[in-house]
């Protein structure tokens, strides 16, 4: 993947901000940007709109906490991560949970480029890693 | 059976229910030993990075949109997609006497397939260098064991003194002999008993060389018995460039625990010239702008900061670099060497006609400094020789003189005989240091006129004659000049009857 350049990176951030309401991705948003641009194609479309790709689903990945765990959880616990972690960034977050048997016990907890770690899995992994 | 079932069950019970956090990214590209990752947006400057499969990596450039990490590892198994983790500290290295004798990595890893390191600790690879309040000055010296170094151009503990010159003209040869003359001197300084005895360790950084260079000079420092004081950090050509970049700066880190611990080490860069070119590489890859001979901007940084953690601290110990520049056809005023000039504490330039007119150790001593000087040197050093320099520069402007074959007065001519026989005294030959106390005697008997009588050519084997005799007959007198450190008339007149002893048994 060649390097964007600076000018599209600039535009890019722009219609990132565009894109947002309240902090949020907003798919109303997106689909007039989509729409503006259909309609004025910028230089070099296609690095533009793979670029703006990226960017909202990072964007929408910071927004949305995806919770792994193992056996069951309850809709409750899963409000109050998504609870505590909205507190803890400043913004809404919605989360989306997901079986993985593997983790063996816990949780493993993603959001944007965080990972939160507590399954039993990734803290034996820690260990013999240690040693 | 039970008790082992036991044990896993109480190890997972001490697990902690605590979540651990981690920054991610994920790799978007990987070319030429550096990963291009997006995310990892909590990562910080020079923080080490693990990649899958064991990897580790540092983050060299923090951009907006993506971080580019250098490699120090295996990048075959990396490939676009895979995760990457912050680790939250900084590249270390173990350090120790546990590294003595040892051959490691860049990153500290053993490869002389010895087994483990034994270490307990570990420092950082990048380390700001010590504040002005925490240094003394160098007053204490470094004997290299080659003649012509430590009577003209003598070095101090905690000194920067730089080695230039080019291809094959032994410049790697002087930093062997003064690695090889420190462990002669820790074995007599420690079978003495003295308590005031300080010791040198040595670590030789290889930097971009052959492994068969690197096999040559640690065989000769095994034969040299020099091995068991020294640590060697390879980082040789076929390794990646990421490896060259960090390893004389795991060197310092090694070099530095002594100091901190109130022990002496020296250390040899060799070379730097190798390590600006892979920083070149690394940068280049980055993208990173680039400047003069398409180094990056901060190349003079690269190796300033390197050099400026050698120092003699107040109230620790010392750090003496001997970094090794190689020149391209004499050309000291090119972009790497002027800057490496501009930081040590003074060069011992090897010029190749030197070399090749059989003058070895080929130091030019009109353009090799010491700007710590005689406060360097033992006060017997200074009385036999501190003239020898001002008659070789005496020498050299007359020797192009009498070039022209015109009758000479008999006054040219004999400090044209003088200055010869200083050349001849002064050759030496490789892995061969000799120690102080035998140097001043052998610079004594040049002044006393001990030389007058034999032939040119046969100057250095009268040298060679009278320390094989002090050697085997003066080992007392030997003891006595070490220890003393300077030339009183009592020890002067033995000098001179042990010198007439040599004389009349040479007879």
């Amino acid at each position: 993947m060649a390097a964007v350049p600076a000018k599209i990176r600039a535009f890019v951030k722009q219609l990132v901000q565009l894109s947002l309401v309240d902090a949020r991705v907003s798919s109303e948003q997106v689909a007039g940007i989509l729409e503006y641009l259909e309609k004025n194609p910028p230089a070099r479309p296609v690095a533009v709109l793979q670029a703006y790709h990226r960017a909202i689903a990072t964007e929408i990945a910071k927004g949305e906490a995806r919770i792994e765990h193992a056996g069951s959880v309850t809709p409750e616990a899963l409000s109050a991560i998504a609870a505590a972690l909205g507190q803890r960034y400043g913004r809404p977050v919605a989360a989306q949970a997901s079986a993985n048997p593997t983790l063996l016990a816990g949780l493993r907890v993603r959001i944007g480029d965080d990972v939160y770690e507590s399954s039993v899995a990734g803290q034996l992994a820690a260990l013999s890693a240690a040693s | 059976m039970s008790t082992v079932l036991a044990q896993i069950e109480s190890q997972i019970a001490k697990l902690s229910s605590k979540a651990v956090r981690k920054n991610t990214g994920i790799i978007t590209t990987v070319a030429d030993g550096v990963a291009k990752v997006s995310g990892l947006s909590e990562v910080m400057y020079n923080e080490m990075v693990a990649f899958p499969g064991g990897v580790i990596g540092i983050a060299l450039n923090l951009g907006e949109d993506e971080v580019g990490c250098v490699i120090l590892g295996d990048v075959s198994q990396l490939k676009q997609g895979d995760e990457v983790q912050t680790t939250g500290k900084l590249l270390s290295v173990p350090v120790g006497k546990g590294l003595l004798g040892r051959v490691v990595d860049a990153l500290g890893n053993a490869v002389d397939g010895k087994g483990p390191i034994a270490s307990s600790e570990s420092y950082p690879v990048e380390k700001i260098a010590p504040g002005i309040m925490a240094r003394k000055s160098v007053s204490q010296p470094l004997f290299t064991g080659i003649m012509a170094i430590d009577s003209m151009i003598p070095i101090g503990r905690g000194q920067r003194e730089l080695i230039i010159g080019d291809r094959g003209t032994g410049k790697t040869t002087i930093a062997i002999d003064t690695i090889i003359n420190q462990a002669n001197i820790n074995r007599v300084g420690l079978a003495s008993g003295d308590p005031k005895f300080r010791p040198v360790y040595s670590i030789y950084v290889a930097i971009g060389q052959k492994n068969s260079n690197i096999v040559r000079t640690i065989a000769a420092l095994e034969a040299a018995g020099a091995l068991e004081f020294t640590c060697i950090v390879a980082a040789p050509a076929a390794d990646n460039p990421a490896n060259q970049y960090l390893a004389p700066y795991s060197g310092a880190a090694i070099g530095e625990w002594f100091m901190e611990n109130g022990m002496d080490a020296l250390i040899v860069y060799d070379d730097l010239s190798k390590h600006a070119v892979a920083y070149r590489q690394i940068s280049l890859i980055l993208k990173r702008p680039s400047g003069r001979e398409a180094y990056p901007g901060d190349v003079f940084y690269l190796h300033s900061r390197l050099l400026e953690r050698a120092a003699r601290l107040d109230g620790k110990g010392s750090l003496t670099a001997l970094p090794i520049i190689e020149t391209l056809a004499g050309d000291v005023s090119a972009y790497i060497p002027t800057n490496v000039i501009s930081i040590t504490d003074g060069q011992i330039f090897l010029e190749t006609d030197l070399f090749n007119q059989g003058i070895r150790p080929a130091v030019s001593v009109g353009l090799s400094v010491s700007r710590v000087g005689s406060a360097a040197q033992i006060k017997a050093t200074k009385q036999v020789g501190g003239k020898l320099k001002g008659e070789l520069a005496q020498f050299r402007e007359l020797a192009a003189f009498a070039q022209f074959g015109s009758d000479l007065d008999a006054k040219t001519k004999s400090q044209l005989d003088r200055g010869s026989r200083i050349v001849e005294l002064f050759k030496q030959p490789a892995f061969s240091p000799i120690s102080i106390e035998l140097q001043v005697v052998t610079i004594y008997a040049l002044q006393k006129g001990y030389y007058d009588t034999a032939d040119l050519k046969k100057v250095t084997a009268t040298s060679v004659s009278i320390r094989e005799f002090f050697k085997a007959r003066q080992d007392a007198l030997l003891t006595e000049i070490r220890s003393k450190a300077a030339l009183d008339k009592d020890l002067e007149a033995k000098i001179v009857a042990a010198l007439d002893a040599w004389k009349s048994t040479a007879a």
